[in-house]
């Protein structure tokens, strides 16, 4: 019998709230500007490239509102830029993670406002041309002197360019934060939890386009086109299947492999065979939809509450998890927490309603 | 004549130059590759620790933990056979600290002794190091906001005290010191066979154990 191990634990058992979990769910935006840099290099999905690009940037914008609301000393948070731990030194040996993001993300969010810009541009002039005041203005600033489809042509190869330059920076966000996870945290069930990076990436592609398909499903109500929406649940398709068998593998792995961590991470389990059955169905769903596109709500709702589902386990269920690995720790979320968890998502919706009203959704021809 | 000054005294500067940066150098290198002072370490016997807290009320006295936190703990265990065993715990001090890397404004550092320390005017309260301890010596500080942990009471070290456990222990469980001079600990270290904690995450713990029983090795 053991008593008073880690008492610490115990005083605060989450310390990471749910609003980092509600984070987790905007690194979607990251996903959806790396498939927007993708489809872009490729030429293909360019109907639907204006939306997600928007949507990208709207959640992609306020991806540290999560975390900085999960701050201590907030007021000191601009220290991450100013004061990152990046190069390692004797009084600072290894690098942050939580720093290299940090700076990842600035990088990335200006290549991905630029590469908005860039292919734009003929788009803002057309409407600087038949604006007045204020808006005239507005457009002939955002039009960047791309007044001809000539030099549109010639943007298109430097937003070709900075869509390269996107890819590493976004990817890095792909995989975070399940690498803190694993690699700077001694959470028992993260640590162990090996196929973490690879199942998070799959399912951030899962929110991404769940997320493209809802908002598109509102936005077009009824005459919703096949072009667009049959790419977009091949992905969806792939993504919800990809978690679905990395889900399964993962517990096959504990049960096999190492008896004495299935044992362990026997509280997450019921919540992982949820997951697997959300998105199994949002799979099944999709190839429906295929045919039948109005069905996309469906998949859309299955998948993001699968998604809900599985970063709840993974980051407030796991958290639980006593670094000894001998107790599950019960908490009670007090105060605010839910309204907490929303505001950020609720910022990134904000963010992309004021682009949406700014920049077109769709393009009919290129660059217009 | 002009030219020919002009050209012996770039040629002094240009040697002079060259000669400070040289003269630098080693210095600059040394400030990277700096070897500690002193290394601080604890040895902990286990057999001496019968569990009265005493460590514990002094460290929390001296440090003004906050309630329900702890800088250090005392385990408890009771074998199947009825003995008692009491482990006390803390932060390990470790010589590759887990905790130091996940820190995004190196807030939390480790000084030329071998303290790992936190900068409270650095510390934006993350938590980062308190996951990446696999410890659990750090907690939140929530009067301060901060990442809070054992510090072998730094403050009493520069006094010449010794760190505020160890002068309460009752049964001198725990002895401390700098490991690389000769001293009760330094002997004791190198005459006893002791553990460390948790050895597999390649920490290098610097508080030593004797007699660990297995089951608090988690």
């Amino acid at each position: 019998m053991l008593e008073y191990y880690f008492p610490n634990e115990a005083a605060e058992p989450l310390l990471w709230h749910p609003v980092l979990f509600a984070y987790t769910l905007l690194v979607s935006g990251a996903d959806l500007l790396i498939l927007v840099a993708l489809a872009y290099l490729a030429g293909s999905l360019r109907r639907a490239i204006p939306l997600m690009t928007m949507l990208g940037i709207g959640f992609f914008t306020v991806v540290l509102a999560g975390p900085l609301a999960d701050l201590r000393s907030p007021h000191r948070a601009s220290l991450i830029f100013t004061q990152p731990h990046i190069v390692s030194t004797a009084a600072n040996p290894g690098i942050s993670l939580i720093a290299l993001q940090s700076i990842a993300w600035l990088i990335a969010l200006i290549l991905s406002i630029l590469f908005a810009l860039l292919t734009f541009s003929y788009y803002s002039h057309q409407v600087f041309q038949a604006s007045t005041g204020f808006r005239k203005t507005f457009y002939r600033v955002f039009s960047l002197g791309v007044n001809t489809s000539e030099k549109y042509r010639s943007v298109e190869k430097v937003a070709k360019i900075v869509a390269v330059l996107m890819l590493p920076f976004l990817t890095l966000w792909g995989i975070y934060p399940s690498s803190l996870l694993i690699m700077q945290t001694w959470n028992p069930a993260w640590r162990s939890w090996s196929l973490l990076p690879v199942t998070y990436f799959a399912d951030t592609f899962v929110v991404a386009t769940a997320l493209f398909m809802l908002v598109y499903f509102f936005w077009r109500s009824r005459s919703l086109e096949r072009e667009v929406v049959v790419p977009v649940l091949k992905i969806h398709a792939a993504g919800s299947l990809s978690v679905a068998a990395l889900t399964g593998l993962q517990m096959a792995v504990w049960w096999f492999w190492s008896p004495s961590t299935a044992e362990m991470v026997a509280p997450l389990i019921p919540m992982m065979y949820a997951v697997i059955a959300f998105l199994l169905l949002s799979f099944s769903l999709s190839l429906v939809s295929i045919r039948y596109p109005v069905m996309i709500l469906a998949v859309s709702l299955v998948a993001i509450t699968g998604t809900f589902t599985n970063k709840w386990n993974i980051i407030i269920n796991a958290q639980l998890i006593s670094k000894t690995g001998l107790a599950f720790l019960e908490v009670e979320l007090k105060g605010l927490w839910l309204l907490d968890t929303v505001a950020p998502i609720a910022l990134g919706v904000a963010v992309f309603i004021v682009l949406s009203t700014l920049f077109p959704l769709e393009v009919r021809e290129s660059g217009e | 004549m002009l030219d020919m000054m002009a050209d012996t005294s770039r040629r002094q500067f240009l040697t002079t130059v060259s000669a400070a940066l040289i003269s630098l150098t080693p210095a600059v290198m040394a400030t990277g590759s700096e070897k500690p002072t002193k290394r601080y370490a604890m040895f902990i016997d286990v057999d001496k620790c019968y569990g009265c807290m005493a460590c514990v009320i002094a460290c929390a006295a001296e440090n003004n933990v906050p309630l329900g936190s702890f800088r250090t703990w005392i385990e408890h265990l009771v074998k199947p056979d009825g003995v008692n065993i009491f482990i006390p715990k803390q932060c390990n001090h470790c010589d590759e600290p887990p905790c130091v890397p996940p820190c995004p404004t190196g807030a939390t550092y480790k000084t030329a002794d071998g303290l790992v320390l936190v900068n409270d005017e650095l510390c934006i309260g993350c938590g980062a190091c308190i996951k990446g301890c696999p410890y659990g010596a750090r907690f939140i500080n929530p009067v301060k906001g901060v990442a809070d942990k054992c510090t072998f009471c730094d403050h009493r070290l520069a006094a010449g005290l010794l760190p505020a456990c160890v002068e309460a222990c009752p049964t001198g469980a725990r002895v401390f010191g700098p490991l690389n001079e000769d001293n009760e600990l330094s002997r004791t270290v190198r005459s006893r066979p002791v553990q460390v904690l948790k050895p597999h995450t390649g920490a290098e713990p610097q508080i030593y154990y004797n007699s660990l029983p297995d089951e608090v090795n988690r």
